[in-house]
């Protein structure tokens, strides 16, 4: 039996814009994934689908339901304690890239196994195995503006990969990038997904991404499509 | 800055009511050996030093003005070697080169000042002619931007020779004593007896009596102003006496504003210097807010953030640190550098103090960088990602 990565049961979450205004962002989503699953969110604009993500990886809490993570419950989770499980089970690739502008790309790397906890000897020899991995043996030492799109994507996922995360949450990761540029990254998530067995969970709204990914959720409204 | 810092007095000086007038050699003011001995044997004191205060420079009635340059005048110190009393200021000088004078010490040589050896572009083995009469320098001390950097050290005999030179009636009375000295018993009883009482009391002077003032060193468990007061109390109107607090509070009083106004300066750049950081540190954090976000999605602690930014506060305080250092040296050296055509350096800059000043600025830094990076830290991760 496959083991469950990720569990996610009847989550809810709203937000307060106003004393009359509140926004039901999740409405009792239902999500499970498994290791090994390559599967994308798809949905429409303000369906909910970057809420989820951001509370499958704990970067915000929901107000109901129940989220389990390797089998433990982290639905009540204190901030205080939520950026372990962040830093050593979950690995984020964002639309942005989101990297440290004054750090090169190996230094992007290694920030995360610092904060993931790993020994500072092995940081940099991984950070050079991953950042080989995606390609950029040459380019380690560039800054983030000194690389292209598609070069600062795969930097943010060697960054992702540098903990050995139980699961890689990617939220719109070729949402910037041409479509060539998207494919080359969607192979390399592939590749990372066939060789290595590593879980991913790519929310998108991008079809042509979603139909790359081997099963797809659908959000509408805050709640799973059927 | 190490500058203007007088010399701790630690033992009662003990002059002659009129010496500090002595010191500018207009009256005879003097200390006689009688008076030291009495006050040795007041209760309290250890042990009594003689001493000779003589400006190096003979005054020119002509020209007041000449020599005069910044800090206090080149004087002459005579200093009593042979006395077992134990002057903690002197013995903590250190030596530039050479050594300072002791007991065993010929009359003619000295250990001059910093200021001194600068000034008269004097070294070690070099000869200082002084009122006429030349010494050979056999140490020069490190500069301390105190007294002793005007100071001429050398032995009470030749100090009191040149004081006693330099005083018209001392030397009469010196002439006088010299004259009287040679004329025997023999000669004296042919005499008249007004003559005779006029030779007899021209004998009585003896050199040892001239010190313009004496050190007083005190016994264990005895308090300094009590001994002062003590001496005061034996010797009556005889001597005034300055205990090392009542020196303390007239040294005090007269580098008061001087102190404050460098205190006010310092905290006035304190205080801008503390408010930039915070300013810095406050307009660094929200242009970085997406940052702080992205570190701790990557798993970063609130300590950790807290930590980092904390520390980045206390590098802009200790660049800021060395380059105001740098500043400053540069332009001590360069102050010094004209000053010393004058004769006297001004400022002193000790590498400890270099120290001092760069852990200051870094813990300025921390203190001011301590509560934007405490704000950073409790940043919502969430919110944090979606600034541009």
């Amino acid at each position: 039996m496959e083991k469950i990565i990720v569990k996610g049961t009847d989550l809810k979450k709203s937000y307060k814009m106003s004393k009359t205004n509140t926004i039901k962002a999740l409405n009792g989503v239902n999500i499970e994934v498994k290791e090994g699953d390559f599967t994308a969110i798809i949905g429409p604009s303000g369906c909910g689908k970057s809420t989820l993500m951001h509370i499958l990886g704990l970067l915000a809490r929901p107000d109901e339901g129940s989220l389990e993570i390797d089998g433990e419950d982290f639905s009540k989770l204190n901030e205080r304690k939520a950026y372990k499980v962040r830093a050593q089970k979950i690995g984020f690739i964002f639309q942005g890239f989101n990297l440290i502008p004054t750090l090169t790309a190996i230094e992007n790397v290694v920030l995360a196994g610092r904060y993931g906890g790993m020994k500072v000897g092995e940081r940099k020899k991984r950070a050079e195995e991953l950042l080989e991995l995606v390609g950029l043996k040459d380019r380690m030492n560039h800054k983030p503006n000194e690389l292209s799109g598609g070069q600062q994507q795969r930097v943010a996922i060697a960054r992702a990969l540098m903990n050995n995360p139980s699961i890689i949450l990617a939220d719109e990761p070729t949402g910037e990038l041409d479509t060539k540029t998207s494919l080359e990254v969607m192979n390399i998530l592939k590749k990372l997904n066939k060789d290595n067995n590593q879980t991913f969970l790519i929310v998108t709204h991008n079809l042509d991404v979603a139909k790359e990914c081997k099963s797809i959720i659908k959000l509408k409204d805050g709640k799973n499509d059927k | 800055m190490k500058n203007y810092q007088p010399t701790p007095f630690r033992e009662p000086v003990v002059e002659h009511p009129k010496s500090a007038e002595a010191l500018s050699g207009i009256t005879s003011g003097t200390l006689p050996v009688d008076t030291l001995n009495k006050i040795a044997e007041v209760d309290g004191v250890k042990a009594v030093a003689a001493g000779i205060s003589l400006m190096v420079e003979e005054p020119d009635p002509e020209n007041p003005n000449t020599g005069v340059s910044m800090g206090p005048p080149p004087t002459i110190m005579g200093m009593d070697t042979k006395s077992d009393f134990v002057n903690k200021n002197w013995t903590s000088l250190n030596m530039k080169e050479g050594k300072l004078i002791d007991k065993n010490t010929p009359d003619n040589e000295i250990t001059i000042g910093y200021s001194i050896a600068l000034d008269k572009k004097l070294k070690t083995g070099d000869t200082m002619t002084i009122r006429g009469r030349d010494f050979k320098v056999i140490g020069v001390l490190e500069k301390t931007m105190t007294g002793p950097d005007s100071y001429v050290m050398m032995q009470m005999t030749p100090a009191r020779e040149l004081f006693v030179a330099s005083n018209p009636f001392l030397k009469s009375l010196k002439e006088k004593a010299d004259k009287a000295a040679s004329i025997s018993d023999a000669e004296l009883a042919k005499l008249s007896p007004d003559s005779r009482a006029q030779i007899l009391q021209a004998k009585s002077f003896k050199m040892e009596d001239v010190s313009t003032s004496a050190s007083v060193s005190w016994k264990d468990d005895y308090d300094s102003d009590v001994v002062a007061k003590n001496i005061k109390d034996k010797l009556n109107q005889e001597v005034s006496v300055l205990s090392p607090k009542k020196m303390g509070e007239e040294i005090d009083k007269a580098s008061a504003m001087i102190n404050s106004i460098i205190l006010g300066s310092a905290m006035l750049a304190l205080i801008v210097g503390l408010f930039s950081i915070v300013n810095t540190m406050v307009m660094s954090i929200s242009e970085r807010t997406k940052e702080i976000g992205i570190k701790k999605a990557l798993g970063a602690s609130n300590k950790a953030i807290a930590w980092e930014y904390t520390l980045e506060a206390g590098i802009i305080g200790l660049l800021g640190g060395a380059i105001g250092a740098g500043f400053g040296t540069l332009t001590t050296t360069l102050v010094n550098a004209k000053m010393a055509e004058k004769g006297a350096e001004i400022f002193l800059i000790e590498p400890s103090f270099i120290i001092q000043v760069l852990v200051f600025s870094f813990v300025i830094g921390v203190i001011a960088g301590v509560i934007p990076a405490i704000r950073a830290s409790k940043m919502q991760v969430v919110q944090a990602l979606r600034e541009l």
